[in-house]
């Protein structure tokens, strides 16, 4: 089965799973943060195009100098791409970066339409070094990646890493503006656009009731995984979402039937929602709900100790490595009672309306995802601000921890306004993907206890 | 007998201004010595060195009055919308209507250059959780907590989705403050499909239809909301009005373009270039004066072509510049090394291209607002880069950066490959702060190693 790796909470894992194809939201390992240019490039950007790299054999050797004994490129000496063949200039309209599939990526080898053939002989990802400490699981082969507009690094990098010869990359437009018909539209016909390109990959469209079925089955797993966060600590609940969107907790037969196309007795949960017209405003309605909706869950009380400063840990996503932050702040006297990470429940979607799911899955799933998941990037981005104030008050935390990448401008403009919004002490983390810079987050998260005790 | 044109310190060229007043020349009222500009806090005046020409005196005092003409439409009762983001379009729209002045407060990044960083934007933003990691258009923050440059607009709109994160989070930031803002969505500008209904944008990119009726149905909602704030119809014929002059100044700017970055010897400076390109994306908030600006402009031009007149000796290398420099002084640079623009990306080439008038208005506005280089891949922005630098005869590239914008990291290695496998042209990445003076030693020696190149290979 082919895998589609993604990094976005915005990618509805159950539209690739119903394509019959496995999704991966892939947790990238810092140590494979050995490609790209180190300034200016968010760490975790590096990271995840270095896992896909490394996952596929392939290192960019495009860069100048040699890379250091961490593996790292050297800063300055860093150039880039190999030979870009097929560019050509846009007024001869064949559009530049040679993609012919309406996003950036290299063209399928299956895909007589794409074109631009010549691109991966002289590929920037020649070199077929491993990079020490990739973080793709073992053993996987990545068929394809999925990257959205949701930060302009990872905007970015989807051009980037699709101009060596690793797999396909396809570039999910997630607007970022949510309080228009048009803006839900959009990402409508991004889901759509993204089915077709599934299907080019070797995946099958699925019918509405197997879309339907399969986003069921994943409702449930989620609902069952809600459940079981509650009686988790802080970094097993983060590990379990990561094994959760790994899909390697997805040994059910039932599963495993739908996503290769069978269509088992669909799990029941929840009763039917008030019966809603699909017009835009229904949806609004529905979105609204949603973000008022169920609580993230916590810690339940036998993971509690009653000793230690409760904290919020908010921000950008975690590569795998980092959920040792949950461990470093238990060390420092503390714990974390609220993960509104990216990587944290914080983006899940809404649960399905199960009636709705029947009349248009596309569309709820739409709803589900767009309507539902508060992140920075939005504009406005009040529903995040409105999440925060919710769960910050439900949970009791006393402190926020800010857990932002370097050079992510999202969340560095957050720090002073997090203060600002919720009256808590903010402790504002730069996150740099490295060891060293790990033992410093050690040392300033000791002291923010000190400060909280 | 004909003297080469030189560059002037500014007590040259307010001694030209006077001259030229006391001798009754016909002046527009703004035109005036740059000193009162410097009473005001814009020391880095005095670092720069200015084209001996009136046209340029003029370019020069209407730039630096900007502000002052804004405050007066304020005061005439007129609606000021703020654009943000975008670069070139929603003024376009908003000119379109007999009282509304629209401006960039984008503008403001070059704030704390002009001023030195005298004036403290910077240490505001940074009180506001924009710092150093941000773009230096984060000075635009700190201009509106501290209300001392350009007026609070009445309106504030701001293009989001495929922009930068720096600006995205700079506006946000100002929206929390309380600036409310009407956020418009540009999506990433993407390849058809094959098979796909497809539209040819100005410029020469092809994007999606269904791209460009997004984008057409946002600015419906931008119309909707300038006609509100004016209190007058926005219609089609408005509209088509408003391309058709704004159109007159990209003509005009096209003129000078192609005169200026290929005549040799070289008619007319890069750092008046800089500013009289920036005049296509707002008008400097006076759209009929800056057609006369730039008319001037080109007759300075052609009558030093006519006599053989160049800011530098013929035969200088033609350096093709990506990105706008955060410190002005730095085109004077250019020169000093032996250098001369040959051609210019400055982030807004959708501001400089005719906007289509064969179609709709506004499905020519969504057309010009896709053609974005910023919305779309670096790869599309290098294209045009090739293109323009091999029409232009460019002999080189400088990439300059933008310190912690988001898009730069990427994107200058992405344009320089493709620069140097397709035209096999020299291509060097420069990072300019706002004030560049520290680095001046490594800025030029880079610089004139590239001249250098230049000249060898032209031995070849």
């Amino acid at each position: 089965m082919s895998t589609v790796v993604y990094s976005s909470p915005f990618v509805p894992a159950e539209w690739i799973a119903a394509h019959g194809l496995r999704p991966l939201r892939l947790r990238p390992g810092a140590g494979a943060a050995s490609v790209g240019p180190v300034m200016g490039m968010c760490p975790y950007a590096r990271a995840f195009v270095g896992d896909v790299a490394s996952a596929a054999a392939i290192v960019n050797p495009g860069r100048g100098g040699s890379p250091d004994p961490a593996g790292n490129a050297p800063a300055a000496g860093w150039h880039g791409h190999a030979p870009l063949r097929g560019h050509a200039p846009a007024e001869s309209g064949t559009h530049g970066h040679a993609t012919s599939r309406g996003h950036v990526t290299r063209p399928l080898a299956s895909d007589p339409a794409s074109g631009a053939a010549g691109r991966v002989a002289d590929s920037p990802w020649r070199e077929t070094r491993r990079a020490q400490g990739a973080g793709c699981p073992p053993g996987v082969v990545i068929n394809a990646v999925v990257l959205t507009t949701t930060c302009d690094q990872m905007r970015r990098a989807a051009e980037w890493l699709a101009l060596g010869g690793g797999p396909p990359v396809f570039l999910m437009n997630v607007p970022a503006t949510w309080q228009t018909p048009a803006s839900a539209r959009l990402y409508r016909d991004e889901l759509q656009r993204l089915g077709r390109f599934l299907v080019r990959l070797g995946g099958a469209a699925p019918s509405r009731e197997h879309l339907a079925d399969t986003m069921e089955a994943y409702d449930a797993r989620r609902a069952a995984l809600r459940g079981a966060l509650g009686a988790l600590g802080a970094r097993e609940a983060s590990e379990a979402i990561a094994r959760f969107d790994a899909g390697e907790e997805a040994d059910d037969a039932a599963l495993r039937d739908l996503v290769r196309g069978g269509s088992p007795d669909p799990p029941r949960s929840g009763a039917c929602e008030k019966d809603r017209e699909h017009t835009y405003a229904a949806g609004q309605e529905t979105r609204r709900a949603r973000l008022e909706g169920p609580s993230v869950p916590r810690e339940g009380p036998q993971t509690r100790r009653a000793q230690a400063v409760p904290l919020a840990l908010v921000g950008g996503p975690l590569a795998r490595e980092d959920v040792r932050v949950f461990d470093a702040i238990e060390r420092a006297g503390g714990r974390v009672v609220l993960d509104g990470t990216e990587s944290g429940a914080r983006t899940f979607p809404a649960p399905f309306d199960r009636r709705r799911l029947r009349d248009d899955p596309l569309l709820e799933l739409g709803d589900a995802y767009f309507g539902a998941i508060p992140d920075i990037f939005r504009r406005p981005d009040t529903a995040l601000y409105q999440w925060l104030g919710r769960e910050l008050a439900a949970s009791a935390a006393r402190g926020i921890v800010l857990w932002r990448n370097v050079w992510c401008d999202l969340w560095a403009a957050a720090g002073v306004r997090l203060r600002e919004a919720t009256g808590l002490p903010v402790l504002d983390l730069d996150v740099s993907g490295e060891e060293a810079g790990f033992n410093r987050t050690a040392d300033r998260l000791q002291a923010f206890m000190e400060m909280l005790k | 007998m004909t003297v080469a044109p030189k560059r002037l310190t500014i007590e040259e060229l307010d001694r030209l201004c006077r001259r030229r007043q006391a001798a009754g020349a016909p002046l527009p009222a703004y035109v005036g010595p740059l000193a009162r500009h410097v009473a005001d806090g814009d020391r880095r005046l005095l670092k720069l060195e200015y084209d001996d020409s009136a046209a340029a005196l003029r370019l020069w005092s209407f730039l630096l009055t900007e502000e002052e003409r804004l405050h007066a439409a304020r005061a005439a009762g007129r609606k000021i919308v703020g654009t943000m983001k975008d670069l070139g379009t929603v003024p376009v729209m908003a000119y379109a209507l007999p009282n509304v002045v629209a401006f960039y407060p984008d503008g403001a990044w070059w704030t704390p250059c002009v001023m030195e960083l005298s004036e403290g934007l910077f240490g505001v933003a940074q009180s506001l959780g924009l710092g150093d990691a941000f773009c230096p258009v984060r000075a635009m923050a700190g201009a509106f907590v501290n209300r001392a440059h350009f007026p609070i607009p009445d309106l504030l709109t701001c293009s989001v989705g495929a922009t930068c994160d720096d600006f995205s989070a700079v506006a946000q930031r100002l929206e929390s403050l309380g600036f409310p803002i009407l956020w418009w969505e540009i999506p990433s500008r993407r390849a058809p499909e094959p098979g796909e209904a497809a539209v040819t944008l100005p410029g020469g990119f092809r994007a999606p239809a269904s791209q460009v009726a997004m984008v057409r149905s946002e600015l419906e909602r931008l119309r909707a909301a300038l006609a509100e704030l004016a209190g007058a119809p926005l219609g089609d014929a408005e509209l088509a009005a408003g391309i058709r002059e704004a159109n007159r100044v990209r003509a005009v700017l096209g003129d000078l373009r192609r005169l200026a970055y290929t005549a040799d010897p070289c008619p007319m400076p890069a750092l008046e270039m800089l500013i009289a390109e920036m005049l296509a994306i707002h008008f400097c908030s006076d759209r009929a004066e800056s057609v006369a600006v730039l008319t001037e402009l080109v007759a300075e031009v052609r009558l030093r072509m006519d006599e053989g007149r160049g800011v530098v000796p013929a035969g200088a290398a033609r350096l093709f510049w990506v990105n706008p420099v955060a410190d002005l002084r730095v085109m004077n640079l250019l020169e000093d090394c032996g250098a001369r623009l040959g051609g210019t990306e400055f982030l807004f080439c959708h501001a400089l291209d005719a906007i289509p008038e064969d179609v709709p208005p506004m499905e020519a506005l969504a057309r010009m607002a896709l053609a974005d280089p910023m919305v779309g891949p670096s790869a599309d922005r290098a294209a045009r880069i090739v293109r323009d630098a091999r029409t232009l005869g460019a002999e080189a590239v400088v990439v300059s950066r933008i310190p912690g914008a988001s898009h730069c990291a990427l994107e200058g290695a992405v344009i320089g490959q493709i620069v140097r496998e397709t035209l096999g042209l020299p291509v060097v990445e420069l990072e300019v702060p706002p004030v560049a003076d520290p680095m001046w030693p490594t800025l030029k020696t880079r610089l004139e190693a590239l001249v250098e190149t230049v000249m060898e290979r032209r031995k070849r």
